[in-house]
């Protein structure tokens, strides 16, 4: 009974992932009031991608299961070069699932305890390239500081803090409730977009995920005001440099429930 | 599908309009520092918690609407869907666009769903009325609303013929019938014999319908696969539809969609449609989002989890805590399950491991058992359990059975909270509703997992307004899951190293008044836990001998006033520690400024008071702080807690780091501190407050509605205690003589004395100010035989009322059972009520009927004031007294305490002869009384005896801090209702929705019918148009809708039951039947009744306008009369103008005149009456029921002014009108007078059903019998002062709550003032008593007498005020330390 659960479950959530895009779209990270949703070019995943997942255990009955899904930096580059926080926010959680292992890719969403499995120096270069292209103003070492010093460690002070949660005007006392997502963020690098907004990590699952990303070894003593260690980002770059952007790109719907 | 979905989720434009122009009623509760003149009333902003329609949730379908594209050949087939779980609309959303995308597709399918709860709106409604014209497919699942079926069924009944599929899964009966699928229909649901429509007729047994229904989908399509038929092939696919259903994936909605399309959509025939079989889950099991399975077996689940890679050691060692889930399988099935993998996270994150279990049915009692429990050694797997499911625990939606729910959780024995995930609301419609949590889910996820014992309604879910998706609201989350791992430590701790905090209250703050409940001894109470904590091993040490010693120690200085930090400083908390500890401290400061502040504060330092013995802390609790603003208690709707509040509880959670707090008694302030009524969020206060402590209150057992607000604002575990044991309040002083002059004449009057005698009675009763009551004729007059036995009938009828008044004597000790004899004045109130559901007959029924009399007529004869009848009744009660002494007798050991009573029954039971009760009735003249009828009762009364006695009010205290289950139990009267017995239960309300019930409309009418009359006697024959009358929580608990069901007959309306038996439809009582016109009503419903029954708010305001609306002439219909008039006055419509119903703007309690009194803070009477007009002016609208609670002053006045009688009810035999502030509190008599063109005065009227013979008295009758019994009486306050410093202080506060009476009726008569001076002033002896028992009580005693005479409420003799005037230095001087 109990493995044939496994085999359905498992097709579904294949399902899922592969034939909900829109519906996934249509989640809202920071879940609110309906906006329209921006054409952004994530439509251009395709739907008819084949299956793209290896199976979660090896019980489950095997498609074709292809490789892993790219864990590339290119793409992430390119998007930020393009100063297109929008996409670039995508493929940072893209590789974060990418980043956590196969069940993390399965699932379509990181589990806390998997952050450990995320290589310091990844994670890190992929902080880098947030810095490095938003004037040191976006990126999870960023968001650390805020957090641990602005927000005392506080979530809903963080969130308030990075403009993830907006405040209700109708409210008889003072509340916040989370932007939704994708209308009510802010996609560019202005004056007032706040510090640390992107990237994204969504609170649909609460709140653990983002703790133990900011405390990844990778930015311990960021809120220390430590200068990181570009030797380090370097070998980053390195270890996960090339690979097939074009599969890890086909592989992930814009899935923002993680 | 980007375009499918950008396309149709365009938010109407409507919408951000509304949000800006639509109702600014309610204002904010905080003072808006940005808008200073809001102080003066007339600019007061008032904003609106609800936007838009005025309904719940502003949701449409339109984002759950899917159009496929244009261009197409193919057939359209259309789907419109009506579900209550929003969980499906992603994943059906979802397979209806893989449908749309397939290239081999051989159908466009456009879909439009609808939440049970959007139908609601007129305009949601016609567009699904719309859809459904053209609609292929109809598809509705758990519609239990009734409201909301009608509209379903009506809907859908007129397309029901055209459409090609109607499919209803679990619902109401009346939308199950609507089931069309080929040849198979439903619509002889209920009638048919066939063995399928049997399981359906089963559906009266509750959750066992959704059960059985699962079991045929599991065991029938294997034998309707060999069924040739083409109505088993349809009866088959419905079982199929159902399976699919159930399995909820996208893929399996698939190729349900599929199936009953090329099935039977007729576009479709002759196309092969080809579909996979629904692919089945478990139906229960274990779940957890990183396992590879779903587990049947909780080891095989615990291997699993020992494999994990990515846990630490920490979370795999045995020691870790480990918490179950109970989650919905529909969640997990449709992919809608990140609020569950966000509980799961948080409680890994913390140390926790999760059992997380789920079912598909509405019966978790099975899985619960199956999964928690160890098979084995039958101990529990988990330390606490915490349902996520929101709903009971047997029955879901439909019928529960929370006897089953009870006997699983009993065997389990953790702690058992049940969360609840937003449902009819989106999460920005929550945060905006100062309601909170959507009525309808209140009664259904919040009142009814209350009757299982479940704790802690905490919202932990919101709803995503486009998706429908679940997600976690982060702070809720964390706030549930550290609260259910510190439940679940309790049982982990081993009991010396538990830390208890101890909290009393002080109302009002004086120090006379530190650990005030009610009925409760709270230091000998506290002493008496402590001391038996301590012998089972936890750390009190340091605790002093005696209780005296300990309220010595706590209050440190008796003698010292309380604001002056002389109370016992534990802890001081520096303005930086409070800050850092607190993080909501800056939302106070809006109302008090930066702390310190000067409540609870040296200047410097924040003051938390108590004293520490070991690990156990016992604390003041801080008070209000705005007792004594007059300010503050007229304008604010309710202020936040002030810093020293929030001090002491950041003192208990993080400096002291209790790991429970137990409030002792009824009732404090932290569970009436603003916020929203149900479902806090995080910037509610209570909820801030509290912090994560796991709280225990312990409550009197007949305050089951104030329990019920601690439990869901505060998140206690209410405890009951027994109200003291009640006595007969007897006879005294010239009472007494009466009695025994009474008895004289009885036996003397045929002898030529009678007269002489009567002439003494006539006097004495003068004497006894009794000529208010009794229309006395002149001492001297000639008066004939028969109206000399009237007179003396209705003097004894009088004297009789006073001496069988019950009255709690004295205060409960907790650990201190009442002795046998102190039971028996309850049993005998017990034994005098009919239960005919029972079969048993009352004893004074049984009495008077060997006589030849039927009750009920010898208590009419007896109010009428004729002798012999009231001689009889006297007889009767007598004889009553005597049985049940003499059976209790037989139970007692020689110390007076009941022992053993089963074993001494059952010898009893077993001779007939040797009944005691058969014994002592041979000796009177009812010795023929029926032996069998008295057997019956007696068996009852000896088992109510055993549960008087039972003692479990300090096993269950020990068993929650064990991180036990406290078994739940109803509160209430434990005369009316002795399942309330024993006490030392976790007390609950009741389903708000049951009420009122069948039996309560019967007594409601005889009442109403009892003052209509009462009040056409007083005012000339004329009917009243209007009765403004209160509606309070507790007494409609205790009476099931009693006074509910009043307001009804008084508009002449009668409640309608569904198929479950909930109230949710009112309708007209023709005039013919009624015989009288329609009385119009003004209710003003306390806050603790709008929080518990909104519902009921609901149907009463529908009810209002509905008559208001009848087409009637408007002499004998006076809500229309009425209305008509406002309407035209107020140029408003009709429904606008019936608003009745009225009570405090939401999270605010009372007009706080009670608050004023007390505390002496008022300048006259017209404040008073303003501060009743500015609280308790908000109207509840059944046409914008979203909106919450909205202000109407200009409504409630006009509704006022046309009052001819005030009306309250007695709820119980132990609590009458000067017991508590809240009766004068709510009290509208001289407003009314105020209010009134003609400046009559209206009458008032109090109602007390307590007893088997109701009355409807005047209000000055009750407060006259109230201070003969109470505060005059001295078996009353002797009872009181043997308690000592608190019995003083009960006294006092009858003195000030009769003041109270005095302020807001007018109608204490002077004598009651002038006997009580003589009674305490005047005594020298009781005199010194009172002031050495307790000065500052004392104190305050005297400074009442003063006010009563300043006030011009008592006129005395110049010498009485000089004595009392000189008596208030004196004691002043003495509390001072200033020795003369």
């Amino acid at each position: 009974m109990a493995t044939n659960s496994l085999h359905s479950l498992h097709r579904h959530l294949t399902n899922l992932l592969h034939h909900s895009d829109s519906t996934a779209t249509a989640i809202p990270l920071f879940s609110s009031t309906s906006f329209p949703k921006p054409t952004a070019a994530t439509s251009s995943l395709s739907l008819s991608t084949t299956t793209a997942f290896s199976s979660i255990t090896s019980t489950t009955p095997s498609t074709s299961q292809p490789a892993a899904p790219s864990t590339s930096l290119d793409l992430l580059r390119r998007h930020l070069e393009a100063r297109d926080y929008r996409q670039a926010d995508d493929e940072t959680r893209r590789l974060l699932i990418a980043l956590a292992g196969e069940p993390a890719v399965a699932r379509g969403y990181v589990f806390f305890s998997e952050v450990q499995f995320i290589p310091t120096p990844d994670i890190r270069a992929v902080d880098e390239l947030w810095k490095e292209h938003s004037e040191g103003r976006f990126g999870y070492s960023v968001q650390k500081k805020i957090w641990k010093k602005k927000a005392k460690m506080d979530f809903t002070n963080f969130f308030i803090k990075v403009g993830w949660m907006k405040k209700l005007q109708d409210s008889e006392v003072e509340q916040y409730n989370y932007r939704a997502f994708p209308g009510e963020f802010i996609w560019e690098l202005n004056e007032d977009t706040p510090e640390g907004h992107l990237p994204l990590t969504n609170a649909l699952r609460g709140t653990q995920l983002l703790n133990s990303v900011l405390n990844h070894p990778a930015f311990e003593g960021d809120a220390d005001g430590d200068e990181s260690d570009d030797d380090l980002v370097e070998q980053g770059r390195k270890r996960i440099g090339g690979g097939d952007e074009e599969s890890g790109n086909k592989v992930f719907k814009t899935d923002y429930s993680f | 599908m980007a375009s499918l979905l950008s396309s149709s989720f365009i938010t109407p434009p409507a919408k951000s309009d509304q949000l800006s122009q639509k109702h600014y009623f309610l204002h904010s509760f905080l003072h808006k520092k940005t808008n200073p003149s809001s102080t003066s009333k007339s600019a007061l902003k008032f904003k609106c918690s609800a936007i838009g329609n005025g309904l719940f949730t502003q949701t449409t379908q339109e984002v759950r609407r899917i159009v496929p594209e244009e261009n197409s050949n193919l057939p359209t087939v259309k789907i419109v869907y009506v579900v209550l779980e929003a969980q499906y609309q992603s994943s059906l959303s979802a397979a209806v666009q893989s449908l749309n995308r397939d290239p081999s597709k051989f159908a466009s399918f456009e879909v439009v769903g609808y939440l049970v709860e959007e139908l609601r709106d007129p305009d949601n409604y016609e567009a699904f009325c719309k859809d459904l014209e053209d609609a292929n497919i109809f598809i509705g699942s758990l519609i239990f609303v009734e409201e909301l079926a009608l509209k379903v069924k009506a809907a859908v009944e007129k397309e029901r013929e055209r459409m090609d599929a109607v499919l209803v899964f679990p619902s109401m009966p009346e939308v199950m019938r609507l089931n069309k699928l080929g040849s198979f229909s439903m619509s002889q649901l209920g009638q048919s014999k066939s063995p399928f429509f049997q399981l359906f007729k089963r559906k009266k047994q509750g959750a066992g319908f959704a059960d059985s229904m699962l079991k045929l989908v599991r065991t029938l399509p294997k034998v309707l696969k060999y069924l040739p038929s083409d109505k088993a092939q349809d009866a088959r696919l419905y079982i199929l539809s159902l399976q699919f259903w159930l399995g909820g994936s996208p893929d399996n909605l698939q190729n349900f969609v599929k199936m009953i399309s090329g099935s039977y959509v007729p576009a479709l025939k002759g196309t092969k449609v080809e579909y996979s079989d629904p692919v089945l889950f478990l139906d229960t099991g274990i779940w957890h989002p990183l396992a590879p399975c779903m587990y049947d077996d909780v080891k095989e689940y615990l291997n699993w989890y020992d494999t994990r890679r990515d846990t630490n050691e920490k979370l795999k060692s045995g020691n870790a805590p480990i918490v179950g889930l109970v989650l919905q399988r529909s969640h997990i099935v449709t992919g809608d399950e990140g609020h569950y993998v966000a509980v799961i996270m948080e409680m890994e994150a913390r140390g926790a491991k999760v059992i997380p279990i789920f079912a598909g049915g509405l019966d978790f009692s099975g899985p619960v058992e199956k999964y928690f429990v160890d098979p084995f050694t039958k101990k529990p797997m988990v330390n606490s359990v915490v349902s996520l499911t929101g709903f009971a625990l047997v029955g879901g939606p439909a019928r529960q059975d929370h006897p089953r729910a009870v006997e699983a959780l009993m065997k389990l024995d953790v702690p058992y909270m049940v969360a609840v995930p937003l449902v009819f609301q989106t999460t920005e419609e929550w945060l905006n509703s100062t309601l909170g949590l959507h009525p309808i889910q209140v009664a259904l996820q919040v009142a009814l997992p209350e009757l299982d014992g479940g704790m802690e309604p905490i919202v932990f879910a919101g709803r995503d307004p486009r998706t429908g998706k679940s997600h976690a609201l982060h702070k809720r989350v964390e706030q549930l899951c550290i609260r259910a791992i510190r439940w679940g430590e309790l049982k982990r701790k081993s009991k010396a190293e538990k830390k208890l905090a101890i909290t009393v209250f002080s109302f009002p703050p004086d120090k006379g008044n530190v650990g005030t409940a009610a009925y409760l001894n709270v230091f000998s109470s506290i002493f008496s836990v402590l001391s038996d904590l301590k012998k089972d091993g936890y750390n009190v040490e340091g605790l002093p001998e005696t209780s005296e010693a300990l309220i010595e120690e706590i209050l440190h200085d008796k003698e010292a006033q309380f604001s002056s930090p002389n109370l016992n400083v534990v802890y001081k908390m520096g303005v930086r520690e409070y800050q850092e500890l607190t993080p909501y401290a800056t939302a106070l400061e809006e109302n008090w400024g930066k702390p310190p502040g000067n409540l609870n504060s040296d200047g410097e330092n924040l003051l938390v008071y108590g004293k520490q013995y070991g690990n156990v802390f016992i604390g003041v609790q801080p008070t209000f702080g705005y007792e004594g603003d007059p300010m503050r208690l007229l304008f604010s709707k309710s202020a936040s807690p002030h810093h020293g509040f929030a001090a002491y509880y950041s003192f208990v959670e993080k400096v002291f780091k209790a790991d429970a707090v137990l409030h002792f008694g009824t009732h404090g302030s932290l569970e009436f501190m603003p916020g929203k009524q149900v479902g806090m969020s995080d910037a509610c206060f209570p909820d801030s407050l509290i912090g994560n402590i796991p709280n225990i209150y312990y409550y009197a057992a007949n305050n089951p509605s104030e329990a019920t607000i601690a439990k869901r604002r505060s998140y206690a575990n209410t405890i009951s205690y027994l109200t003291p044991p009640a006595e007969n309040a007897g006879l005294y002083k010239g009472l007494k003589q009466l009695g025994e002059l009474i008895s004289s004449y009885q036996s003397l009057k045929d002898t030529g004395r009678g007269p002489q005698i009567v002439s003494t009675i006539i006097s004495t009763a003068r004497q006894c100010n009794l000529d208010k009551d009794v229309d006395l004729p002149d001492e001297a007059a000639e008066i004939s035989a028969n109206e000399r036995d009237l007179v003396v009938g209705k003097v004894y009828s009088k004297i009789m009322e006073i001496e069988s008044r019950l009255l709690p004597c004295g205060l409960h000790v907790v650990g201190e059972p009442p002795s046998a004899m102190e039971a028996v004045a309850t049993l005998v109130n017990i034994a005098a009520l009919d239960r005919p559901e029972e079969g048993i007959t009352s004893l004074p029924s049984i009495l008077a009927q060997t006589v030849g009399r039927e009750m009920e007529d010898v208590y009419r004869g007896s109010d009428k004031g004729i002798l012999k009848d009231v001689e009889l009744l006297r007889q009767i009660t007598d004889t009553s007294r005597g049985a049940v002494s003499a059976f209790v007798e037989r139970t007692t050991n020689s110390k007076g305490q009941v022992v053993d009573v089963s074993n001494k029954l059952s010898s009893i039971l077993g001779f007939g002869i040797n009944e005691p009760w058969i014994q002592y009735l041979s000796n009177t003249k009812f010795y023929r009384a029926d032996r069998e009828k008295l057997r019956i009762l007696f068996q009852f009364l000896g088992d109510c005896l055993k549960l008087v006695v039972a003692d479990n009010e300090l096993g269950s205290l020990k068993q929650a801090l064990e991180g036990k289950f406290v078994e739940p139990g109803p509160g209430g009267d434990p005369i009316r209702n002795p399942k309330v017995l024993p006490t030392g239960k976790n007390i609950h309300a009741l389903d708000p929705q049951s009420i009122p019930t069948e039996a309560a409309m019967q007594s409601a009418k005889v009442v109403v019918e009892r003052l209509i009359e009462r009040q056409k006697i007083d005012n000339g024959g004329n009917y009243p148009e209007t009765v403004a009358l209160v509606l309070w929580g507790t007494d409609n608990i205790k009476t099931y809708g009693e006074s509910l069901g009043q307001v009804l007959w008084m508009i002449g309306v009668r409640p309608v039951a569904d198929t479950f038996g909930r109230v949710n439809r009112v309708e007209p009582v023709s005039l013919e039947e009624l015989g009288r016109p329609r009385i119009d009503v003004v209710v003003n419903c306390s806050g603790v009744f709008r929080d518990l029954f909104i519902n009921q708010m609901n149907l009463l305001d529908r009810a209002v306008k509905m008559v208001a609306e009848l087409d009637e002439p408007v002499e004998m219909n006076y809500v229309r009369k009425h209305a008509l008039e406002q309407s035209k006055t107020l140029g408003i419509d009709i429904r606008e103008a019936a608003t009745r119903i009225f009570s405090n703007a939401s999270g605010s309690y009372s007009s706080n005149i009670n608050l004023a009194v007390e505390n002496s803070t008022w300048n006259d009477e017209k404040q008073l009456q303003d501060m009743y007009l500015s609280r308790k002016s908000f109207a509840f609208d059944s046409d914008a029921p979203g909106a919450g609670m909205m202000e109407k002053k200009k409504v409630f006045e006009m509704a006022l002014s046309t009052a001819d009688a005030t009306f309250q009810n007695l709820d119980s035999s132990e609590i009458s009108l000067t017991d508590v502030s809240h009766y004068f509190d709510s009290d509208p008599t001289n407003l009314v007078q105020s209010l009134r063109k003609d400046g009559k005065k209206p009458s008032a009227y109090i109602a007390d059903t307590t007893t088997a013979n109701a009355q409807v008295r005047t209000l000055s009758e009750t407060v006259r019998l109230d201070a003969r019994t109470k505060l005059l009486n001295p078996k009353w306050y002797e009872g009181m002062m043997s308690s000592g410093y608190e019995g003083v202080r009960e006294i006092e506060k009858r003195l000030t709550n009769t003041v109270g009476w005095s302020a807001t009726s007018g109608q204490v008569d002077n004598w009651v003032y002038e006997e009580a001076n003589t009674t305490f002033i005047q005594d020298e002896e009781m005199m010194n008593r009172l002031m050495n028992m307790n000065p500052n009580s004392f104190r305050k005693l005297v400074q009442t007498f003063l006010e009563a005479n300043g006030r011009g409420y008592w006129e005395t003799t110049e010498e009485n005020i000089e004595k009392l005037k000189q008596l208030y230095s004196e004691v002043e001087d003495k509390i001072e330390g200033v020795d003369r």
